[in-house]
């Protein structure tokens, strides 16, 4: 049978899944440039990979399991380098759109 | 007892099954929102500043007190399936019933968010109004956002509609038999919390030091 997470750990990552929420809501009102979209991505991310270690408990899944996450990240990469690799290198970045209110 | 389908071994042999099924519809998930976040993405590259001035008007109090509700509801899903694990009946039951009740919250909240938007002309095509200078990247910004949050909300319905009918099932079946779907249904709800973990920052906290 797999060992299962204990309580404290569960809480403790709770605690720092919210410490990291404040981080991330504080920096905001910092004028931090581009470091701003950064510093919230990096944070997103480390909530992310704790959620998935601690709570989903990927890292400690079979290997079909964690074959299968590893797939869906190497696909939506796929997925964003070639949609990313056609419109960034077009000569104009606008998207065609019309505002709704001329509809 | 063998409470397990002809075509598995065994119950570990199908929860084993069930647990591969789900992160592959997970995957199948992932490619449901990722391209959203791409639209985003390049939408934000087109007019950041329109981008800015509209994530400054939604409703940061809300959108933080909501994803604060969210992690604590994926921590009582995950003690939720840890004691299904370990045969604790009535604390699954209670963490199910916190975990959807945390989801509902979630819900009260966003659907309270969008009245308030709704009321501030905030809704593309619904009476649309913002400053003329960044209205038609504001325009964008929203109709993403009514796109992504509403996507989210629909699967966080489902997964409050799991919680409750697991939490209901527990009370007449063994925590063994049940083990397999809480930790299923827990997974899914993880991963409905992560896409709101993205979603917080790019909606909520773009330009607010402006």
């Amino acid at each position: 049978m797999r060992k299962v997470a204990s309580i404290p750990a569960l809480a403790a990552t709770w605690c720092a899944l919210l410490v990291l929420l404040g981080l991330t809501t504080a920096s905001a009102w910092l004028n931090l440039g581009p470091g701003n979209l950064l510093l919230n991505l990096s944070i997103a991310a480390a909530k992310v990979a704790l959620i998935v270690v601690v709570f989903m408990r990927l890292t400690r899944a079979r290997i079909a399991v964690r074959l299968t996450a590893a797939a869906a990240l190497f696909f939506l990469f796929i997925l964003a380098f070639l949609s990313f690799s056609d419109f960034l290198t077009r000569p104009s970045h606008p998207a065609p759109w019309r505002t709704p209110g001329s509809i | 007892m063998s409470a397990h389908a002809s075509h598995f071994e065994s119950r570990e042999h199908q929860r084993e099954s069930a647990e591969l099924g789900i992160w592959v519809f997970l995957a199948t998930e992932l490619m449901f929102f990722g391209p959203l976040f791409l639209a985003y993405t390049l939408l934000r590259l087109s007019a950041p500043d329109a981008f800015a001035a509209a994530s400054r008007e939604t409703h940061i109090i809300i959108g933080t007190v909501n994803t604060a509700v969210l992690l604590t509801s994926s921590m009582f899903a995950a003690i939720a399936s840890r004691s299904a694990h370990l045969g604790q009946r009535r604390a699954a039951i209670v963490c199910l019933w916190i975990t959807a009740f945390l989801g509902a919250t979630f819900l009260g909240l966003k659907a309270i968010e969008y009245l308030d938007e709704w009321q501030e002309h905030l809704v593309p095509w619904l009476g649309f109004q913002f400053d003329p200078l960044h209205a038609e990247g504001a325009a964008q910004f929203f109709i993403l956002y009514f796109a992504m949050t509403g996507l989210h909300a629909l699967h966080l319905t489902i997964g409050v509609g799991i919680m409750v009918c697991f939490a209901w099932q527990l009370r007449a079946h063994s925590p063994a038999s049940m083990r397999g779907r809480i930790e299923i249904g827990a997974l899914y709800w993880h991963f409905v919390d992560a896409i709101w973990v993205f979603l917080y920052p790019l909606i909520y906290l773009v330009g607010r030091y402006g």
